[in-house]
């Protein structure tokens, strides 16, 4: 049974990136200068993270940067509009924002597997901002729905540059909530997958600041039981917004002003 | 812009193959006292807009005029890492007689253990059918439910004692062979959610599928 196949590769949807960041379908109020828009890659382990860097170089010396974890989608293709959102909260390129594709996802080499390959990751992106002299005061770190897998374990304690804020947007709670929710049963995750993810106890563990965004008709990631694992927080400060009647796709639900009013409020907090 | 990366088709449409209940009700009308059948099973619980087939065996025993026992292990859970059987007997209570349905129920457990950790859980499982049989004809309606004894280790108070299903089909048991075929509605207490996949379900609870087996008969 050693050799059994781990379910947990099925829960990545990685596909092509075509990585076309251009103004044209953005809103006007979010169009980014060409000349602050960086591709770049890292190496993670035996493969190569293509990520996305939106500002001046400088902001990494001197300025707030968001670390942005994107969803399950193909690649950093369907988030462009949200990164340039998050760069001109506030004011035109008032942040920098630092985007990437886990393996798998986009141009990104491998197969993202499990919390290892995850953690990687998150780690190779993040030592290319370490590098450019990014600290900890000044990092926000950002997940969104599948990003908030490798965000957790990040926060409680797993980060090079430690998190002290974080923003949790529609995340999941844990693997074996995803087959309890499946199946109806009391199955641990085990089960199926050695990816054995557990958010409510990165929480206990993370000792900064939380924002949780959630929607309460979100069936990707049930409001239920994210409420239950972000609750768990035991950091600084914490603040919740959950939306009634909308879904998953929270941003383009509630709209940028609502959207962008909550995050920028906890940047400044 | 409305494009929302979340909504993709899903192939987490796997899970469900751990859903109680993803087989046909194996027995309906108890075996002739002696009469042996294997077969397998072939679950296709609708997820998204297809599926994708469940395979089991099994095999069952007439061990007296009016009980058969049964045993079955799930072979797409064994591809995950988990070990999955089943047995129990069905007990008939009156064989069916013109348009006068015969009744069985059924008793017995099902048994979970992962390759990875060796974690175990195992359910307790009791159904009730009806059937009419007509020379080598029987239809069925059938009511089952799984009980989960370890409901308290459901993350978030999510987990639920009982865990239903209502099936209705058709088999033909021909000399020695018996095809069958159910409908089922599966655990329609609860909101089955499986993360980028659309369940469908009745009036928002549950899931439901096709069911398939064939069985030889010696």
């Amino acid at each position: 049974m050693a050799s059994c196949a781990d379910i947990g590769s099925a829960m990545f949807f990685g596909g092509d990136g075509d990585y076309d960041f251009s103004n044209e379908n953005l809103d006007a109020a979010y169009q980014i200068d060409e000349s602050k828009i960086h591709l770049f890659t890292v190496p993670s382990d035996e493969d190569t993270i293509h990520g996305l860097f939106l500002g001046d170089f400088s902001q990494l010396e001197n300025d707030t940067i968001i670390y942005y974890l994107h969803g399950n989608g193909p690649s950093m293709d369907g988030f462009w509009s949200t990164v340039a959102v998050l760069a001109n909260l506030g004011e035109q390129h008032r942040y920098g924002v630092v985007m990437y594709d886990y393996r798998g996802y986009g141009r990104s080499t491998g197969n993202t597997q499990n919390a290892a390959t995850m953690a990687a990751d998150y780690d190779a992106v993040l030592k290319w901002m370490e590098d450019r002299g990014l600290t900890s005061d000044r990092m926000v770190v950002m997940a969104n729905s599948l990003g908030s897998l490798p965000a957790g374990p990040a926060a409680a304690g797993g980060s090079r540059i430690p998190v002290k804020k974080l923003i949790m947007e529609v995340p999941q709670s844990s693997a074996d909530v995803i087959i309890q929710n499946a199946t109806g049963l009391s199955l641990p995750s085990s089960m199926i997958t050695e990816y054995n993810f557990d958010l409510g106890q990165n929480m206990e563990d993370y000792t900064g600041e939380l924002l949780w965004m959630h929607a309460q008709e979100d069936k990707v990631a049930p409001v239920e039981t994210a409420r239950g694992a972000m609750q768990r927080h035991n950091g600084s400060y914490y603040r919740e917004e959950v939306y009634p009647n909308v879904g998953h796709g929270l941003r383009w639900d509630i709209g940028n002003d609502e959207w962008t009013r909550v995050i920028h409020e906890f940047i400044l907090h | 812009m409305s494009y929302k990366p979340f909504m993709k088709k899903s192939i987490w449409v796997l899970l469900v193959g751990f859903s109680v209940s993803c087989a046909p009700t194996k027995i309906v009308a108890p075996l002739e006292e002696g009469k042996v059948q294997v077969g397998a099973t072939l679950g296709r619980p609708q997820i998204n807009t297809g599926s994708l087939p469940l395979l089991g065996v099994y095999a069952a025993k007439g061990v007296s005029a009016s009980t058969t026992a049964y045993g079955s292990a799930q072979l797409s859970s064994a591809l995950f890492g988990a070990i999955q059987l089943d047995g129990g007997v069905v007990k008939g209570i009156r064989p069916s007689q013109g348009f006068t349905p015969g009744f069985s129920y059924s008793y017995g457990g099902n048994l979970f253990v992962s390759s990875r950790d060796f974690a175990t859980r195992i359910y307790p499982e009791a159904g009730a059918n009806m059937f009419w049989q007509k020379g080598p004809h029987i239809l069925n309606v059938s009511a089952n439910s799984w009980v989960d004894p370890t409901w308290f280790l459901a993350e978030y108070g999510r987990g639920q004692i009982l865990a239903p299903s209502f099936g209705a089909g058709y088999r033909l048991r021909y000399k020695w062979i018996e095809l069958q075929a159910e409908y089922k509605i599966v655990n329609p207490t609860r909101e089955i959610q499986v993360p980028q996949a659309f369940v469908p379900s009745t009036f928002g609870l549950g899931g439901r599928g096709l069911y398939w087996g064939a069985a030889i008969n010696f």
